[in-house]
This record gives structure tokens, C-alpha cells and sequence, in this order.
């Protein structure tokens, strides 16, 4: 009789369809081989971007997983008509890039959450999301989205891929377009033809760096950072596309963060950190945090922390690091 | 017509919105805001501020690194003692009365030839159960209300939260929690819903679960009775009432220190996350309106709260009258629950008594020493002048063998124990979760076992006890 | 309980007619006439202005957030009923917090017949940020400048009139705790309900793209819901990307918001008409 009863029991734990530990195991399974696929799919789009094509090594190297289970993973794949693969190759099909720019649609929005609601540190939110990108579906995103109020970009400065899949490039101008004395940033550099590629890294031009005409003429451009001077034919040249540096980097050269106040000293609000976004970059508007705005350190407590300021009439106390990210100007 | 859906609507909205550059929120509220500067700027006419300069100048001695915490602890104690000190007397006197009035009753009743147990039921059982409640627990209210709120509407408590935010912080909380605790003084059940002002829904959640650590006005009677009781008597009588004091807000302060670890504990493990931003208001000081304080605190407050004790305390002092007249073996019913719970109360530093009045009071805790002491003396101790100090001690460490670590223990259980039925139902409501309001249960009482178990533990390792 | 009847201080209000009497009714709000919502920043006397008027015990307390649910109560103004509701006080109309939440839907959503901003006199410009929102949400807006004691011992004058000729709607200053201005707030209000006082609330214009956007977006929400009374609010919402509002257009709730309040005018004509035969 109890004998019965405990087989039953443990039978039933087994094997009770959804709840019972072998339904378990097996619905665990499913979510980590999705996990990894798309995972694969994600790297290739990132390969794809980058101009260069994904290998079967590559993506053992990535997902940190052995080449014989990679084989696995890559006929699964395929077999699911997302990828091909040409020799050594790897290619998305259109179906399989529709995925894979759900996965980083998941992954940068889950960023940008971490980031302005959660308040997670900036080097952690890259693992977080990783782990909450999978098992997601189309409307869950665009919920999450919206809560969001549609942001389009990562805190990386990333663009976030659009719900249709349609991913905002950095826009530029090749800088022979540019106008010659306003300070630019390098957003891309065109790979083909693949000799001027070549040239312009070999000059030691990089993407993301901030640089100014210095001279133009129709033999050469002679481009600067700042430092170091680099010479290039206009042909070579027009393979730069840069755009302006954000304005916000600008106003930020000649402020400090409201942190570094001395007691009691005025000044006046400049900016709001572009990484303040979400609820609290809306509370400190709200609270009358706009630019131009008076403000002064009036109390400060055992701790240090919060400091309380005045502003338009009234005392408001803030965090250091939330203080932190407020740019202002001694007056 | 065609007509137009709402998705064509939203689809509208999001091309608009990317054609608009990123920042145009920001834009907005600039505009509204230097549109304000401009029409307050012509409404609004200001000569030199005195009131500033003196709010400043308090504020940096309510606020400043040196004097801002002292004086918190100052404050906290100066109302502890008023209450204490005053609660004292009037709680001496207003038991007197009536239990002198419960005697009168008792002997109407025997003269006019009332059955046994109709004369027990009422003047021993409910009445009595009434009477222990009202005296033990108006007097702190009447004083600890008026006195809190007087603090409330001056301004103090943002200046609390102020000085504390940084514990919070460094405990994964929000510094709001303060405010919330504060309203927990008064009701866990109002504190729990005033955590409303925490944005962030991990960090509302630590406040919920933690702020039964805050003993509620039904707890605080039991506290100072304790203090004052055992304690306190150790003392020379002129001391008394800062001894007793001095315990409370020790007792007071544990129950902070608890917060802070279980805060910063759930925001380790389960309510894993980092502190969210904080934002706080400290407005001017206000001359709290006198009139207003003592009508609301003692006619709305007192008188709700004690209505509602008066309420539960009724049919539990008629339960225990009953449970101490059936016979059962060569005592009473009672008498056998207690022993049979005695053991396990003896564990943890309490006895059976002890527990048996925390299981009957389950609906509000705050009866608890009224319903204890009606078990000690409806188990046939008579004492003489119930109402003082010195009869209830005769009665608990005479009469039923309470040491000081039965008093300890008490008050340590009396401030960690789960919260009462309303509280458990505010956090059912404000979490819309079960499983919160079990989890806030099951916290609170294994706290409460594991900390008293240990502390009667070392005791009696010690030879204390 | 027996109603409370209060003769108000007359003495320095222009425009009241020679009695106004205010009776208290607690929360006995069975059927009333009219609803008005108590708006504000926290901590501006919101509570204390609905204890004033409906004899309620509302909690009260010198901190912002003291107030965190809804609360309703009744009172009677020259023989008018009103239902009156104190929210939770908020900074702004577009953060959204739980408590701001509640405050927010209910001035969006609740229809009142007509809003109270509760003001403090001694920090007007932030207080004007919330007044300027409320106006984008619908027209029948009374500014209560409250704390007039509190700014007459700071040396702080404020002019109300100037600041109601900025605004476009009425503002009264007002003294919560002592019921000074009290008289004239009601009878403000009632007058901004009967339409004897005209409103019209000034608007934040913003820049010229934004104004676009709005313009192009505003059409076709009316288009979608006929009538509907804060349509450029909704459509700068969108433009926000507010997921609240976008849930209310997706899932009809406007719609219905709609209907029900053409249900309430359909009532107001059915009582003129009757009142009318008399
Ligand atoms: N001196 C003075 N004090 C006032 C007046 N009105 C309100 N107060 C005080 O201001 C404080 C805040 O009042 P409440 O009515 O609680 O404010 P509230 O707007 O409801 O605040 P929240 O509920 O937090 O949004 C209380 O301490 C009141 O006593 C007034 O007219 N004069
Ligand atoms: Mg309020």
C-alpha cells in the first residue's frame, strides 16, 4: 500500500506533463538550445556588419562551445533555412536576419532598461541583458519598447533595431563633404574598394575618433586629432564618413558635475548627462533641473551623502552619483 | 469618410517622433518651465527673506554631520520619556478605576443573585479583558500621538530621510523607506501603504516587508510596561522613568538595526538590484497648528485605535475566562494549554502563558499583555493593585517565575513577532501577492524565534538565567 | 452626523453674491451635482484645503507624499452639491509614479467638472510647471494659490491677478489652514462651471518642428474619436510615446471615455430642460 503510494508519487514528479521534473529538464534544454542559436545568429549579424563573414570557428570562439557541438548547432540551423552556408562561409538568409535583429531589438532594449530603470552600473548591464534577450516575443518587445518611450539608441550610443527590423545606421557624410573647420567624429569607414581600407587604417584613422580638416586641396586632405597629422589623396579620403560630435560632449568640456560644488557656490545648470534617460531623467526635469536653471550645495549631511541644493525656491535632495550627472557653471 | 484607426494613429506617431530630434522632452519642460519663471516673475514680488535665513540655519543644525544624528536620537528619546513618564501614572490610575468599577459591578451582580458564570463571563472575562486593554494601552497613545505629529507637521521628517539615506543606500533601500517607518510608529498597516512614495518597485517591496520592525502603537504599551516593570525596577525610583526610556529606545533602535540587515539581506538574494535614484523634497518648516494635532491625534487616532484593540480584546478576554473555567484534569483548560506549550516557550526564554496569549491575539497582536495577564490571573492569582508596577511584578516574577530574560525576550519577541491580521491583509492588498504577505509572515516570526531562541541560549550558557 | 453649516467670511470677496453658505457633508456624496479634483505639487495643502471643505479627517503632514490614495468627500455650496477628490500630489503629469498615477488618471480620465491646482504661494514657479500641465488636459482649471499666511511672513506678495491675466484661467489666493479666500474659490469655481467666467487657458507653443507634429497628429485623433476634449495632449503624449495613452487609444478606452461623457451632457440638457419647465 505505501510502497504503491511512493511509486505513484515519485512517478508522478517524474512525469507530470509541465510541472513534472523530466517536463523540466526537457523544456530547460529547449530554452538553452534556442539560447544558442540565437546567440550564433546574433554573431553573425554582428560578423555581417563588421563586413566580415562568420565561420564555424568563429562562432565556437564566441559562444565559448566545442567545434563538434558547433557542427551540431550549425545543421540545426540550417535546417531551419535561417543560415547557409558557402564553403567555409556563413551566411544569414532573410529570414534568419529578421531573427537575429529581434535578438539585438531584445538585447539593447533590455539594455536601455537595465540602464535607466534598474540603474545597473554601465559594465554590468551588457552580461545582464545577455542572459534576458532570449524568449521573447515580437509584442512582449513592443511593450517593453514603449514603456521605454521608444528609445533609439542602446546606452552605448547603438542604435536599437525598429520594430519593422529596420536597424538606424549611423548616418555621416564622407568628409570630403564636411564642412573644413568644424570638429567631426569618424562614424564609418567604407571597407571596399579594400586598398583604401587598407590606407586609411594604416594612417592610424579609427572609427569613433574625433578629427578636423586642417587642409584641403585637390591633391590631399591633411586631417588632425589633435596630436598627430594624417595625409591622404581626396579619393582615399572620401571613403570617411563622419558626422558632428554630439553637442552634448561639447557643452560638457567646459562644466563640472554638480558633485564638485563647494558649499553654498551658484551655478548654473548646463546639461543632463546623456546617460540619465527613463524615469529619473524625467523626475529631475520635472523637479525644474532644466538648463539654465540656478542651483546651489546648501546642506550636507554626516555621510556626505545626499547633498540637498536649492533650486527655484526650493531645497532637493539628490544622491552623489544622480548629482554626478548633472553638468553645470559656476557663475 | 475614412476613417481611422488606432493603429494608424500610433504608426503616425512613431514616424512624427523619429523625424523630431531625441531631446524634445527636455524641450517641453524648458519651455513650460521659463514660461513659469516668466509669469511667476511678474506675479510674485519677494523682499528679504528672514524666514529663509532662520529655516537655513535650523536646518544645518537638524542636518549637519556633527549635530544632525545625536539630535535625531535626542528627539526620539525626549518622546519615548514624555511618553513613558506620563503613561505611567495615568496608566496606574485609569486601572485602578476600573478594576475598582469591575469590583463594583462583580458585587452588584452577586447581590442581585446572577448565576456564577454570568458574573464571571461578563465582569471577569470581557470586562476585564477590556479594562487591561484600555489601561495599558491610552495613556502611551494619547501621549506618543500628539507628540509624533507635532514632529510630522513642523517639517522633521524629510530631515530623517535626509540624514539616513546614505544607510539605505548602502543596504540596496531607498531613503524614503524612513518616512514609511515613521508612519509605521503609528500603524504597520498605514506604514505599509505610505511606502507608496518609493518609486521603484524592489526597493517599495524591502520597505513592505520590513516595516513591521517598526513596533507599532499596539506594541509600544507592551515595551513600556516591560521597561518600566522589570527593567526599571532595578534602578533607584528616581531614575525610573529615564531607565524605562532608555530601554525602549534601545529596543526601538534594535529593531532600526534589524531593518537595515534584513534590507540589505533581500537585496542581496531575493530582490536583487541596485539602489534607484532618489529624490526628496525638503520643504519649510511649518508652525504645526496645536488645535488641529490634538484633536486629530487623540479623537481620530486614539480613539480608532483603541476601538478597535476594545474590539478583539472583548471576545478575547471571553475566551479566556472560558478556557479557565472548564475543568480539565486537576485544572483548567488553560492552566493544560500553557503547560503543554510550556516547553517550547521555556526555549525560546518565554513560557506557555506567553504563547498562549500571542495564539489567542492573533488578530491583533496588541493584546497581548492584556490577554497574558488575564491568563496569570484568571489561573487563580490574586493580586492586590493589578494596575501598579509593583503588583504586576509580584505577579509575573512571584507568582509565575519570570526572570529578566523572560522580560528581555519578551520585548525582543514583541518587536520582531509577524505582523497583525491588518497588516498582513495591507500587504496582500498593496502587493496584490500572497505570496509577499507570507513571505513578510515568515520573516518576521523566524527572526523572532531564531533571535529570542539565541539570546535565552547564551543566557543560560552564561548562568543568567 | 448632522451636517456642519460654516458662514464664510465674505468681507473681501468681489464677486460673491451677499450669502454663501457652505455646508459640510462628510462622505455622505450619495448624488452630487458636480466633481472637482484637488490637484497640486505635494505637500501644498491639498489635504487640508479638502478637510476644510468637506469636514473630513483626511491625514495631514509637513512632507511631500503624505497623501497617497484618492480620497472623496462632499460638500454644499449655495445649494449646489459637489463630490470633491483629493489626490496624491505630484510634480509633473509625465513621470507617472504609482501615487502620481492615480492623480493623473483621474484628471485625464475622471472628467471633473473642474480642477483645483493647489498652489504654494511661496514657491509659485515650480508650483505653475504642474499648473501648465493640468491646462493642456482640459480647460476648466481654478488656480487656489494657498500658504498666503506662510508667503506673508516671508515677504513674499503675489499677485493674483497678474498671474490669472497670464494664465487665462481664474487664481484665488487662499489661506487652507485658517479658510481665508475660501468663500471666493467656490464661488470662482462654480462660475468657471457655469461658463460665467470664460477660460482660456495659455499654452506652451514649443518649437516650430514640434508644432508640426502635433498639428499633423491632432486631426486624425479627432477624426478618431469625435469630441473628444484634450486631443492635442493626447497627441503630444503620443509624440512622447507615453505607453499609458497609447494602451487607451489602442484598447478603446477612449472611445468610451468619450461616450460617457457625452452621456453626462446628455444628463446636464435633460436637468436644463426639466429645471427650465418649472
Ligand atoms: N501655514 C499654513 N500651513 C498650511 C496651510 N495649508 C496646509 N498647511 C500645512 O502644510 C502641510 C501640508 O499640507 P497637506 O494638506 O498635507 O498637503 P498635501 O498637498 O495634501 O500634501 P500631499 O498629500 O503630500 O500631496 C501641513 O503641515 C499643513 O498643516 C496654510 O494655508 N497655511
Ligand atoms: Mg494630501
Amino acid at each position: 500500500m505505501y510502497y504503491l503510494a511512493a511509486v505513484i508519487t515519485v512517478a508522478l514528479i517524474l512525469f507530470l506533463p509541465r510541472i513534472g521534473l523530466l517536463a523540466r529538464i526537457k523544456d530547460y534544454r529547449a530554452a538553452k538550445e534556442r539560447e544558442q542559436m540565437e546567440d550564433a545568429l546574433k554573431h553573425l549579424l554582428d560578423r555581417e556588419n563588421q563586413g566580415r563573414h562568420a565561420t564555424p570557428e568563429s562562432i565556437a570562439g564566441t559562444l565559448d562551445i566545442a567545434r563538434d557541438k558547433v557542427t551540431r548547432l550549425i545543421e540545426n540551423i540550417e535546417a531551419q533555412g535561417l543560415i547557409e552556408s558557402r564553403g567555409n562561409n556563413l551566411h544569414l538568409t532573410a529570414e534568419g536576419e529578421r531573427w537575429a535583429l529581434h535578438v539585438l531589438r531584445a538585447h539593447r532594449l533590455w539594455e536601455r532598461y537595465l540602464a535607466d530603470e534598474a540603474r545597473m552600473p554601465l559594465n554590468k548591464i551588457h552580461g545582464e541583458a545577455q542572459r534576458r534577450e532570449h524568449n521573447f516575443t515580437e509584442a512582449q518587445l513592443n511593450e517593453l519598447d514603449a514603456a521605454l518611450g521608444h528609445p533609439i539608441r542602446d546606452p552605448h550610443g547603438d542604435p536599437i533595431p525598429s520594430r519593422e527590423g529596420k536597424m538606424n545606421r549611423a548616418e555621416g557624410m564622407s568628409i570630403t563633404a564636411w564642412q573644413a573647420d568644424r570638429p567631426a567624429r569618424i562614424v564609418h569607414l567604407e571597407d571596399e574598394p579594400a586598398l583604401a581600407y587598407q590606407q586609411i587604417l594604416a594612417a592610424g584613422l579609427r572609427l569613433g575618433q574625433d578629427i578636423r580638416i586642417i587642409e584641403k586641396n585637390p591633391n590631399r586632405y591633411i586631417l588632425s586629432d589633435g596630436e598627430s597629422e594624417f595625409k591622404l589623396a581626396p579619393a582615399v579620403a572620401s571613403n570617411i564618413f563622419v558626422s558632428a560630435i554630439p553637442e552634448s560632449e561639447m557643452l560638457k568640456r567646459e562644466a563640472i558635475p554638480l558633485t564638485e560644488l563647494a558649499h553654498d557656490q551658484r551655478a548654473q545648470i548646463v546639461m543632463l548627462d546623456d546617460s540619465v534617460q527613463g524615469f529619473t531623467r524625467r523626475r529631475f526635469l520635472d523637479l525644474g533641473l532644466t538648463p539654465g536653471t540656478t542651483i546651489f550645495p546648501e546642506l550636507t549631511n554626516f555621510f556626505g551623502e545626499p547633498r540637498a541644493y536649492r533650486v527655484r525656491g526650493t531645497s532637493i535632495a539628490l544622491r552623489n552619483d544622480q548629482a554626478a550627472q548633472i553638468w553645470v557653471k559656476p557663475v | 469618410m475614412e476613417t481611422i484607426s488606432p493603429n494608424d494613429i500610433l504608426a503616425k506617431a512613431e514616424t512624427l517622433r523619429n523625424s523630431l530630434s531625441t531631446g524634445f522632452r527636455d524641450e517641453i519642460v524648458k519651455s513650460i518651465y521659463s514660461e513659469a519663471e516668466r509669469v511667476a516673475h511678474r506675479a510674485v514680488k519677494t523682499a528679504s527673506d528672514k524666514k529663509y535665513d532662520l529655516d537655513q540655519k535650523i536646518d544645518r543644525l537638524v542636518t549637519s554631520p556633527w549635530t544632525g544624528l545625536p539630535l535625531m536620537l535626542v528627539l526620539l528619546g525626549i518622546i519615548i520619556w514624555l511618553t513613558v513618564s506620563g503613561a505611567n501614572v495615568a496608566s496606574e490610575a485609569i486601572a485602578n478605576l476600573l478594576f475598582g468599577l469591575g469590583d463594583l459591578g462583580r458585587n452588584l451582580f452577586n447581590q442581585i443573585g446572577a448565576p456564577w458564570w454570568i458574573t464571571g463571563f461578563i465582569w471577569d472575562g470581557v470586562y476585564l479583558g477590556l479594562a487591561w486593554v484600555i489601561s495599558v494601552m491610552l495613556p502611551p497613545m494619547a501621549i506618543f500621538f500628539p507628540a509624533f505629529t507635532f514632529l510630522e507637521d513642523l517639517g522633521y521628517l524629510p530631515r530623517v530621510a535626509f540624514n539616513l539615506d546614505w544607510l539605505f543606500k548602502k543596504a540596496g533601500a531607498h531613503g524614503k523607506q524612513s518616512l514609511t517607518m515613521a508612519m509605521g510608529f503609528g500603524c504597520n498597516a498605514a506604514g505599509v501603504v505610505a511606502t507608496r512614495v518609493i518609486d521603484s518597485p524592489r526597493e517599495r517591496l524591502i520597505a513592505i516587508l520590513t516595516n513591521n520592525f517598526v513596533p507599532c502603537n499596539g506594541r509600544f504599551p507592551t515595551l513600556i510596561m516591560l521597561a518600566t516593570v522589570f527593567v526599571a525596577s532595578a534602578f533607584p525610583p528616581a531614575l525610573t522613568s529615564f531607565i524605562a526610556a532608555g530601554t525602549v529606545v534601545g529596543v526601538v533602535l534594535i529593531g532600526v538595526a534589524f531593518t537595515f540587515f534584513m534590507s540589505w539581506l533581500l537585496s542581496r538574494t531575493v530582490l536583487k538590484g541596485e539602489a534607484s535614484a532618489f529624490t526628496l523634497e525638503l520643504p519649510p518648516y511649518r508652525k504645526p497648528n496645536l488645535g488641529r494635532i490634538l484633536y486629530t491625534s487623540i479623537i481620530d487616532r486614539t480613539i480608532f485605535v483603541l476601538w478597535r484593540a476594545m474590539q478583539t480584546a472583548a471576545p478575547a478576554g471571553a475566551i479566556i475566562w472560558i478556557l479557565a473555567n472548564i475543568p480539565y484534569g486537576d485544572a483548567n483548560l488553560a492552566r493544560a494549554i500553557a503547560d503543554w506549550l510550556n516547553p517550547f516557550g521555556l526555549i525560546l526564554g518565554l513560557d506557555g502563558v506567553i504563547l498562549l496569549a500571542y495564539i489567542i491575539a492573533i488578530p491583533a497582536n496588541e493584546i497581548v499583555v492584556p490577554t497574558m495577564m488575564m491568563v496569570y490571573m484568571g489561573a487563580g492569582m490574586m493580586i492586590d493593585g493589578p494596575g501598579t508596577s509593583a503588583g504586576i511584578f509580584d505577579l509575573l516574577v512571584n507568582g509565575n517565575g519570570w526572570t529578566m530574560l523572560t522580560a528581555v525576550n519578551l520585548m525582543l519577541f514583541a518587536l520582531l513577532h509577524n505582523p497583525c491580521a491588518t497588516t498582513i491583509m495591507t500587504i496582500y492588498k498593496e502587493t496584490k501577492s500572497w505570496k509577499w504577505a507570507t513571505v513578510s509572515v515568515v520573516i518576521t516570526l523566524g527572526l523572532a524565534f531564531l533571535v529570542t531562541f539565541l539570546t535565552a541560549s547564551v543566557a543560560r550558557l552564561l548562568g543568567w538565567a | 452626523m448632522t451636517n456642519i453649516k460654516i458662514n464664510l467670511p465674505t468681507e473681501h470677496c468681489e464677486t460673491c453674491p451677499a450669502f454663501t453658505q457652505l455646508e459640510q457633508m462628510g462622505i455622505k456624496v450619495g448624488d452630487f451635482d458636480r466633481v472637482i479634483a484637488l490637484a497640486g505639487n505635494p505637500n501644498t495643502g491639498k489635504s487640508t484645503l479638502f478637510n476644510a471643505l468637506t469636514g473630513l479627517k483626511q491625514h495631514t503632514g509637513n512632507w511631500p507624499g503624505k497623501t497617497v490614495t484618492r480620497a472623496e468627500g462632499g460638500f454644499q455650496f449655495n445649494h449646489v452639491k459637489y463630490k470633491l477628490v483629493d489626490l496624491p500630489g505630484t510634480y509633473s503629469l509625465l513621470s507617472a509614479s504609482q501615487d502620481e498615477e492615480v492623480a493623473r488618471d483621474f484628471i485625464l480620465f475622471g472628467q471633473p467638472s473642474c480642477t483645483i491646482v493647489v498652489t504654494d504661494a511661496t514657491a509659485l514657479e515650480r508650483n505653475l510647471n504642474l499648473v501648465m500641465q493640468v491646462m493642456e488636459i482640459t480647460d476648466k482649471v481654478v488656480v487656489a494659490v494657498n500658504l498666503m499666511d506662510e508667503a506673508r511672513r516671508k515677504g513674499i506678495e503675489v499677485d493674483a491677478r497678474s498671474l490669472a491675466r497670464d494664465l487665462g484661467v481664474p487664481a484665488v489666493p487662499v489661506t487652507a489652514r485658517t479658510g481665508e479666500g475660501i468663500a471666493t474659490l467656490l464661488s470662482t469655481v462654480a462660475e468657471v462651471i457655469e461658463g460665467k467666467i470664460a477660460v482660456k487657458p495659455m499654452r506652451v507653443e514649443g518649437t516650430p518642428e514640434f508644432q508640426k507634429a502635433v498639428n499633423e497628429l491632432v486631426p486624425m485623433i479627432e477624426s478618431m474619436a469625435p469630441g473628444i476634449p484634450n486631443a492635442r495632449w493626447l497627441a503630444i503624449r503620443l509624440l512622447d510615446g507615453d505607453a499609458r495613452v497609447q494602451k487607451a487609444i489602442t484598447s478603446g478606452e477612449l472611445g468610451g471615455i468619450v461616450q460617457r461623457q457625452r452621456q453626462a451632457d446628455a444628463q446636464f440638457s435633460r436637468k436644463m430642460s426639466v429645471e427650465g419647465r418649472q
